[in-house]
């Protein structure tokens, strides 16, 4: 046993005499430091300022004077998603999808104001997050310790001495697997402290605990293929070569080639031009803002026998309210079709790519890694639901308002004068059916959950490499 | 030379390394620009179909109104950015900006910012297009073909023989790096030039992308062969390079955009929206002077038509959708001088990294850059002006409603 360690230790040894190691080692964890630090902050402020502009939105909606309820519905709300706390780590697509909606009656907007459509453009690697450098550095760092691990045995002829004195290939290879396994955990320790603030912020353990865990496993794989290159290969530069050439692979090529072949598999149409379609739909349906309107005579034959009257000006309730109410529901049922069939397509596309996860371990590890911390496609698809949940919600409160606590004659009668105008508003007490908006995180199980398959693709590749080092490391011969 | 050229190519022929890096390249170029040319024609596709059923979804908003305000109101009009004929070699800003929208005469400011945009995951990864492979991949594979030119001779220690038969070094190493570098280039440009011909990319385009291939790999070259003279072993050499690689591919841009986002604080976003919806909100409750003055500020020929006296008019509710818009100006100006000035310095700061200018120069020539995106964004101004220049003098003197004019309606037509 002390000979593997010895051995371990010798390898440490020489990786802090070399130069060129520690000058890595060191530009990997001030820039994995830097990145965390100012990404925490960034995001930090973000949470603080979204949840602000929540509180905001809902006050200033609350305080709405006095008014028709149908100008509510129009006036509208904002909802805000407020980044998970895990997003120090992984800001994950929230950059790319924008993170406040705006909801008003008879329409589903998109969420604006991407911070990607005002970033600086310089290129595909200029957006660093702390997770992007464990994913794409941190391998590299890997392969630039550890690509002549046992090879360098072989060069210098101390690994006939060794397996002379009776050192298996199996005890060396675990001797160096140990040193290569320290610097794995000393690199992990940001992580770790990331993972522990999000506790802190509320993050809960299970997730957190398994991001570190995911990132563990990712990280050990390249140990392995490292390893088991400088097993097999007998030439310092070549190894170094391959090693580069999987990285290059894995790391930069197969993620975006991914995103190509999901495109390029599934068209997913926009929003445009599903809305084109539903337009034609709609149309059938009539117009909400005009009670006349032909295709709402069934339901006025349905409402005056409901309430046993021959006209509408005789009904209890306010008429428009109800044809207000009635079409926002449709609509709202056509809306919810064509977003979730959008939304449908998206996940088949996000599937595709999460099945190059076999060609790539950083697929793998970048998709458990927005899964897990809650930043992903999914839960992104989860705040439009909500946020077209609290949509409607408070639009159809707004219409029942109409249609009960404002009469139809003086509803119609409106634009007639001022005071006319002035008597067809409601209290404005009626704004408290507004719903608080409070967008939280997926719950941990089903975060876990949802990056099963991820993190079962990290096991296999965990698996495989290191059913290669072994079977490797049994047969080192000279 | 040519002699010596020759040699070189039968040398390489033999390198199974070096053609493998080479087959490497030319295979990624073929998928990337196939896949590029896929997503363009896609992109077209959904276009023409778009064009097809807005014309018709038009033609039917249109056919049973009264008067020019609903008319106005009902009609939407799509805008779009064409995919430019070069766009298949750098998607660039298309995955995360919207391209297309559908505009009508409301206040623009609540319709503009609608981002009608893919997959978010596209945005975030990235496609693997033709100038993500110029800009970082092929570099690696520069790097990998060339820094153990001299390390393996030395390694073979023939080096300083090799030196001293050739009589100079450069007339040594010359030929063999220029062979290998000539062939990368080749590798990488023909696939982009067959997809050139297929597209119908103009020549111009084309021969400055070659252009910009070609520097950015003598470049590149010339980083190796300096840092080839020193006398490491290949790995440490090749070590060295592709942190180089990192710092000029990851870490400047990296820096460079923290800090140019940093110095250009873009206006959130959220405030123009929610600046123009309470001024048409508010609109509603406040007097009628209170909007049409503001307005008349603007169109002053519309002075005479600009008493309301109904409780409800089409031309002050147009006129508060337009002032609106007005009061978001500034701070729109303000987010569209933020992006640009971030844009600029950018361009500046990828003179310090090779990969952001290459990836930049792919974007601009394929009209996909934040510059190109922000024109579009103009465009779609641009064309809202004109539909309120087409109303106006229809709706404000109150012409009596004739559907037949609004076979005039303006037209958007992309800019070439």
């Amino acid at each position: 046993m002390s000979g593997i360690a010895r051995i371990a230790r010798e390898e440490w040894r020489l990786w802090l005499r070399s130069k060129i190691v520690v000058a890595a080692a060191l530009i990997v964890g001030v820039l994995l430091a830097a990145t965390s630090v100012l990404t925490i902050n960034r995001v930090a402020a973000e949470q603080e300022q979204r949840l602000q502009q929540q509180i905001a939105a809902e006050q200033t909606f609350f305080a709405q004077p006095d008014r028709h309820p149908h100008r509510m519905v129009h006036y509208g709300h904002y909802a805000f998603r407020r980044p998970p706390p895990l997003a120090v780590f992984e800001p994950g697509v929230d950059a790319v999808t924008g993170q406040s909606i705006f909801l008003e009656g008879h329409r589903q907007n998109t969420a604006m104001f991407a911070d990607t459509k005002a970033a600086a453009d310089l290129g595909g690697f200029a957006a660093l997050t702390p997770a992007s450098l464990y994913q794409v550095l941190l391998p590299l760092l890997l392969i630039v310790l550890g690509h002549a691990m046992l090879l360098r045995e072989r060069e210098s002829g101390t690994l006939a001495v060794m397996l002379a004195q009776g050192q298996s290939g199996a005890n060396l290879a675990l001797g160096k697997a140990i040193a290569l396994l320290a610097v794995i955990a000393i690199f992990m320790i940001p992580l770790i402290a990331v993972a522990a603030y999000s506790v802190g912020l509320g993050e809960n353990a299970l997730t957190a605990f398994s991001l570190v865990g995911g990132y563990f496993a990712y990280l050990c794989i390249w140990g392995a293929v490292v390893l088991a290159a400088s097993i097999i290969l007998k030439q310092r530069a070549v190894s170094l070569g391959a090693l580069i050439f999987v990285w290059l692979f894995a790391a930069l090529i197969v993620p975006r080639l991914a995103i190509n072949a999901s495109s390029a598999a599934i068209d997913a149409p926009g929003k445009i031009e599903s809305d084109l379609v539903m337009l034609a739909e709609q149309r059938k349906l009539g117009d909400g803002h005009n009670a006349a309107d032909p295709a709402f005579q069934v339901l006025q034959a349905e409402v005056l026998e409901q309430y046993g009257v021959e006209t509408i000006e005789e009904l209890p309730i306010n008429w428009r309210g109800v044809v207000a109410s009635y079409s926002e529901a449709e609509l709202t049922d056509l809306l919810n079709e064509h977003a979730e069939n959008r939304m449908r397509l998206e996940a088949r596309q996000s599937r595709i790519f999460d099945l190059f996860a076999l060609a790539s371990p950083t697929i793998a590890i970048g998709s458990a890694s927005r899964g897990l911390a809650g930043t992903d496609l999914a839960t992104h698809h989860r705040f439009l639901r909500e946020s077209e949940t609290l949509r409607f919600n408070f639009v159809q409160s707004l219409n029942e308002v109409h249609a009960n606590e404002l009469d139809y004659a003086v509803d119609m009668n409106r634009n007639a004068d001022a005071e006319a105008a002035r008597r067809a508003r409601v209290n404005a007490e009626a704004w408290q059916v507004l719903d608080e908006f409070r967008f939280t995180p997926d719950s941990a199980e089903l975060r876990v959950n949802r990056s099963t398959l991820s993190l079962g693709m990290l096991a296999i590749w965990l698996l495989v490499a290191g059913g290669i080092v072994f079977l490797a490391a049994r047969r080192v011969r000279l | 030379m040519f002699a010596s050229l020759s040699r070189e190519l039968s040398f390489l022929a033999k390198d199974r390394g070096a053609l493998f890096w080479l087959a490497l390249a030319f295979v990624l170029s073929a998928v990337a620009v196939s896949f590029g040319i896929g997503e363009v024609r896609e992109q077209r596709a959904t276009i023409a179909t778009l064009i097809e059923e807005d014309a018709a979804d038009r033609a039917n908003a249109l056919e049973s109104h009264e008067d020019w305000g609903s008319a106005g109101y009902y009609a939407f009009h799509l805008t779009y950015a064409p995919p430019s004929d070069f766009a298949f070699a750098a998607m660039g800003q298309r995955d995360s900006t919207p391209w297309k929208h559908r505009v009508r005469m409301l206040a623009l400011e609540g319709q503009i910012h609608e981002a009608d945009t893919r997959n978010a995951d596209f945005g975030l990864v990235g496609r693997f297009d033709f100038a993500f492979l110029a800009a970082s991949i092929a570099p690696l594979l520069l790097i990998l073909l060339l820094y153990d030119l001299r390390a393996s001779e030395r390694i073979a220690r023939r080096h300083d023989l090799l030196v001293a038969t050739a009589g100079s070094s450069l007339q040594l190493w010359l030929p063999r790096a220029l062979v290998r570098v000539t062939a990368l280039a080749l590798l990488l440009l023909i696939p982009l030039w067959g997809a050139a011909l297929l597209e119908r990319t103009s020549a111009s385009v084309i021969v400055q992308a070659s252009a910009i291939v070609v520097s950015a790999l003598l470049v590149w070259w010339l980083i190796v062969e300096l840092a080839s003279r020193i006398d490491a072993s290949p790995s440490v050499l090749l070590t060295s390079l592709i942190g180089v690689w990192l710092a000029l591919a990851i870490v400047v841009p990296a820096i460079s955009k923290a800090v140019i986002e940093a110095n250009n604080p873009v206006p959130d976003g959220g405030e123009i929206l929610l600046l123009q919806r309470e001024t048409v909100n508010d609109a509603w409750d406040l007097p009628k002077e209170a909007t049409m003055e503001p307005f008349i500020e603007e169109h002053p020929e519309w002075s005479e038509y600009a008493t309301i006296e109904e409780g409800f008019e089409w031309k002050w509710y147009y006129a508060f959708q337009q002032v609106g818009d007005q009061k978001a100006a500034p701070l729109v100006q303000q987010y569209r001088e933020a992006r640009l000035s971030r844009d600029a310095q950018a361009g500046i700061a990828a003179l310090l990294s090779p990969t952001s200018l290459v990836e930049r120069a792919f974007e601009r020539l394929a009209g996909t850059d934040a510059g190109s995106m922000i024109a579009y964004e103009d465009q779609v101004r641009d064309f809202h002006a004109k539909l309120k220049a087409f109303h106006y003098p229809l709706m404000f003197p109150d012409e009596d409603y004739d559907p037949s004019l609004l076979l005039k309606l303006p037209r958007y037509e992309p800019a070439s």
